[in-house]
């Protein structure tokens, strides 16, 4: 297993984030981790990440604890695509995407030579190649997204976490994200734990063959786990969110209607 | 090679400045007679070698070299707290050295005690800067920048209440002068102070990259591979070592460690691999020259720290012109 947790718990001071919650991801896999704002999504990539220490249970990287493992111990099995990402010195793309290789440096070093035929891989990889040498804060927020997402294949790990890495991209936007995830995973076979809130995405990786499965957090704990088409009903969308649903197919493709709050 | 080249460059401008301001002065000294005292100062008369030797070589060192530690600490700060707005001064270092020479000035008579309880003062602001910030018991950079702001007006105020006690006819012009800068009365004891300096320094240029890791913020810099407090640690540590020393032979030099990296970024982008060693040898150009027209420009020596200022402003200003806003949008 590319990444397995065991009754992961977290909990901010008093108040707990994440309890008992488990799950596997084998190679070349999509995890579509779904719940309302608040349910723990970015908290449980925070742990995977290593950046709670005070976790319970067990997060291991394919097959070792991360216990114990160093900054770039971690960032050289693990890669992150944040939600947002804010711009604060106008890099140019090629320099974002190099940060990428900052855990297969010495500890004073800086990239070169062979880091940059990886940071060329990736920038094509994702289709950005021509943008190499702009200023990162000129270019559009879909373009943005692929220059981080550019920067943690860069990075050269087996898995990558996605906080909500559609947020805020328009309709093609969106669907271009999703076709480069699902290539990366069925031709690369690198396995990617995704927290979003649209379930139809977890339909998307299924309808186009790419090995997903779905989990729904609820208040920190594991709501309901499995293939999407078996576990995402109309009856779960109205536990886990309060709403009225309904699911509707077409040509074996499923998609959610949203009817009202309740 | 192109490397080198650049690494050359980078070197070769600073010395030609300290070269220029062996040459250029009151005491008229052609390029023939500078060298001459410099290489065999037994053929010179004697004059001619004290200005050489004694005068004009410390300085104009001790301006390039502070200089450079003010630019590169700059630099070092704006990445690091991701704003491009502060300078070395953020942490209360300037306020904290500030406060350390009034002391000395007011109840020791000045002197060494100026250099050494302004370095003292400064090193201690920036402590303080971090453990009020960290009452909180969270350690973020805002946190940190407001324990910098708070400490800086603390010690502001301990600095009016210093001008308030001091001799209005001794020892507060001397108080004043100390907050325009001056390198006017360095001599090689003052060396001493470029041990930590280059420390300092040494310590950003060999993070360089980290700080471009660490702009990005401290998440995606940890899940990057970069063990942030560490490298937060190095980076604020050096910055506040050089920029310590360099204020506490200099006095206060504003302007330097906000707008030469800015210079930098226009120049060679905001990529800190390059910007870093640019700043280092802008800040010493740029800082040698000052004071060759400190000593110059009028008979009586103008405070370098308001020559940065009035002659940089323009400069900067056309920079920006030049550049299109140098990258920002």
């Amino acid at each position: 297993m590319i990444l397995s947790l065991k009754d992961l718990s977290f909990s901010y001071g008093e108040r707990p984030a994440l309890s008992g919650v488990s799950l596997e991801l084998g190679r070349g896999e999509v995890l579509c981790v779904m719940g309302p704002n608040g349910s723990g999504k970015s908290t449980l990539i925070d742990c995977v990440m290593g950046l709670h220490p005070g976790y319970g249970g067990t997060v291991a990287l394919d097959g070792s604890s991360i216990r114990g493992f160093s900054r770039r111990e971690i960032a050289r099995r693990v890669a992150y695509v944040p939600q947002t990402h804010t711009v604060t010195f106008p890099y140019t793309v090629r320099e974002v995407v190099m940060m990428g290789r900052t855990a297969y440096l010495s500890a004073f070093g800086t990239p070169s030579g062979d880091g940059e035929e990886l940071c060329e891989r990736a920038m094509r990889r994702v289709g950005i190649l021509d943008l190499a040498d702009k200023p990162y804060n000129s270019i559009s927020g879909g373009e943005l997204r692929l220059v981080i997402l550019a920067r943690a294949l860069c990075q050269d790990t087996q898995l990558i976490l996605m906080d909500e890495p559609t947020a805020h991209l328009d309709y093609r936007n969106e669907l271009v994200f999703l076709e480069i995830v699902s290539e990366l995973c069925l031709e690369d076979g690198i396995s990617i734990l995704i927290a979003t809130h649209s379930p139809d995405q977890a339909f998307y990786f299924e309808s186009h063959g790419v090995p997903v499965s779905a989990m729904f957090l609820k208040k920190g704990v594991t709501a309901a786990a499995g293939s999407p088409s078996g576990i995402i009903t109309a009856q779960l969308l109205e536990d886990v969110y309060g709403v009225r649903a309904k699911i509707l197919e077409s040509g074996g493709e499923k998609t959610i209607l949203l009817q009202r709050s309740l | 090679m192109k490397k080198t080249g650049r690494a050359v460059i980078l070197i070769l401008i600073p010395v030609l400045c300290i070269a220029a301001a062996l040459v250029i002065g009151r005491y008229s000294l052609g390029l023939a007679d500078t060298v001459k005292a410099l290489f065999s100062p037994a053929d010179v008369p004697a004059e001619n070698y004290r200005v050489v030797w004694f005068l004009r070589l410390p300085r104009a060192v001790a301006a390039a070299m502070c200089g450079a530690a003010l630019a590169v600490s700059g630099a070092a700060f704006q990445g690091v707290f991701r704003n491009p707005l502060v300078n070395s001064g953020l942490l209360g270092v300037s306020n904290g050295a500030g406060f350390g020479a009034c002391l000395a000035i007011v109840f020791l008579g000045g002197g060494a005690y100026t250099y050494v309880l302004s370095f003292v003062f400064a090193l201690l602001a920036v402590v303080l800067s971090y453990f009020s910030g960290r009452v909180a018991k969270v350690t973020t950079s805002v946190t940190l920048i407001l324990g910098g702001v708070i400490v800086s007006s603390f010690f502001s105020a301990l600095i009016s209440i210093m001008k308030y006690m001091a001799d209005p006819y001794s020892q507060l012009p001397s108080i004043t002068y100390w907050f325009m800068g001056s390198f006017a009365s360095i001599n090689y004891t003052h060396f001493y102070a470029f041990i930590p300096m280059a420390a300092g320094m040494l310590l950003i240029f060999l993070s360089r990259w980290r700080i471009n890791v660490l702009s990005m913020g401290d998440k995606e810099a940890a899940a990057l591979g970069v063990d942030v407090k560490r490298y937060k640690f190095l980076i604020v540590g050096g910055a506040t070592l050089a920029t310590a020393s360099a204020v506490c032979i200099s006095g206060t030099i504003g302007w330097v460690g906000l707008v030469v990296p800015h210079i930098g970024r226009m120049i060679v982008g905001n990529n800190n691999v390059k910007l870093i060693p640019v700043s280092i040898s802008l800040g010493a150009c740029f800082l040698t020259v000052m004071d060759i027209l400190a000593r110059n420009l009028t008979t009586a020596e103008l405070p370098i720290g308001i020559l940065c200022a009035i002659i940089g402003t323009p400069f900067f200003v056309y920079l920006l012109k030049k550049t299109r806003g140098g990258g920002w949008r």
